[in-house]
């Protein structure tokens, strides 16, 4: 397995709708409005140091998964894969919100991801 | 009850095979480290596949070639896009564009309202996607043929620019998800193919992860949830469900072998 990724604050503050799950003190329509995801890193993907975050229902994978990769600093050529379910692949336009209708359980989402290898 | 009075009891029943069978019957008996899938495999996930689509609507069907026993999977979409999506590639795509419109009116009297609209104010694309069993390369591959509704192919630059953004950056850059201009084994046209080099990249993790979790896969629904968004094509979430993913009892030669998921 690769080494753990820093957390890059200034990817946070960029992205308010993502926040650190454990920092996270929501009154009860914050929460309503987000959910809990958990990232499992799968093959040679590097592990992110922060695992759980705190996200926009409304959120689409594509945007997710834009996040992960600044966050890994993953290179211009290296594609994300995100799999729900462990094994099936959402639409890059689909929200968190409704995977976690369909997938959540212990009020949170498990999304596995992996990488494709740099060209080069 | 002893071990050996349960042998003598039962003696069809061994403890192991049930879950060694079933991972590798999904897996396509394939060694661990590989993501290959054998052809019988194939037909079985895309049996499951169409069950389901079937039940859902999702338009897909069985295209077998006759006096072979040869066959791939079907569907066609509908896609609007924005007028100037054609506007920018071709001169005379004005005239053409209310050529299609006209001619698409015409006959709408039996469409519902919805697609009407969507006409009216959009350019339609029909894209045809196969999926087909590579046997060179032991995985499946996409195949796909674009069209403007009057029937004029979409040239590999349109289809290029149609690619999903998500994916866009990073197939110019590499030869991860390269589109090309192929001709379809078994039809004789000329398709696009999102070319399968870099499968196992994505595939063997989700094999791994399966295998290691004891969960049941199906091949297809995982491989075609990838590369499909890339040109368009929607995988609805419900594919995903244990219904897609278990054996149906008729395939398997011993019942003890059927698990049921999660």
């Amino acid at each position: 397995m690769s080494d753990n990724a820093e957390s890059p604050t200034e990817t946070q503050k960029d992205d308010p709708s993502i926040q650190h799950a454990a920092t996270e003190h929501t009154g009860a329509s914050d929460e309503k409005k987000k959910i809990d995801v958990l990232l499992k890193a799968v093959g040679d993907a590097p592990i992110m140091k922060t695992k759980k975050w705190s996200v926009e229902r409304g959120r689409t994978v594509q945007s997710l998964a834009q996040f992960i990769s600044r966050f890994l600093k993953l290179e211009a050529s290296e594609q994300l894969f995100i799999y729900v379910n462990q094994s099936f692949a959402p639409s890059p336009d689909q929200e968190v919100g409704v995977l976690f209708e369909c997938f959540g359980s212990d009020g949170k989402l498990v999304l596995h991801y992996c990488k494709s290898q740099a060209w080069g | 009850m002893s071990q050996e009075n349960r042998k003598q009891l039962f003696p069809s029943i061994q403890p192991n095979k049930a879950i060694s069978t079933s991972t590798s019957e999904m897996a396509g008996e394939r060694n661990p480290a590989s993501c290959y899938l054998d052809e019988r495999t194939f037909r079985l996930c895309c049996q499951l596949f169409l069950q389901h689509s079937e039940t859902i609507q999702d338009g897909w069907s069985w295209e077998q070639i006759k006096g072979t026993d040869e066959g791939f999977m079907k569907k066609t979409v509908l896609m609007p896009v924005k007028p100037s999506f054609l506007h920018k590639q071709h001169e005379c795509s004005m005239q053409d564009e209310n050529m299609v419109t006209d001619d698409v009116q015409a006959n709408v009297e039996d469409e519902t309202a919805g697609v009407q609209a969507v006409c009216e104010i959009h350019a339609v694309l029909r894209y045809e996607y196969h999926v087909l069993y590579s046997c060179s390369y032991q995985i499946p591959v996409l195949y796909f043929r674009a069209s403007t509704l009057d029937g004029r192919p979409l040239s590999l630059e349109e289809v290029w620019s149609n690619v999903h953004p998500n994916y866009r950056q990073r197939l110019q850059q590499g030869p991860w998800d390269t589109l090309t201009q192929q001709e379809h084994p078994l039809l004789g046209q000329p398709f696009f193919m999102l070319h399968p080099c870099r499968t196992e990249e994505f595939m063997k993790p989700a094999l791994d992860l399966a295998q290691a979790e004891n969960k049941r896969m199906n091949y297809i629904v995982t491989w075609l949830s990838v590369v499909g968004p890339v040109v368009r094509l929607d995988v609805p979430l419900s594919y995903s469900s244990s219904a897609v993913i278990s054996l149906s009892v008729s395939d398997s030669t011993d019942p003890e072998d059927v698990q049921r998921t999660c």
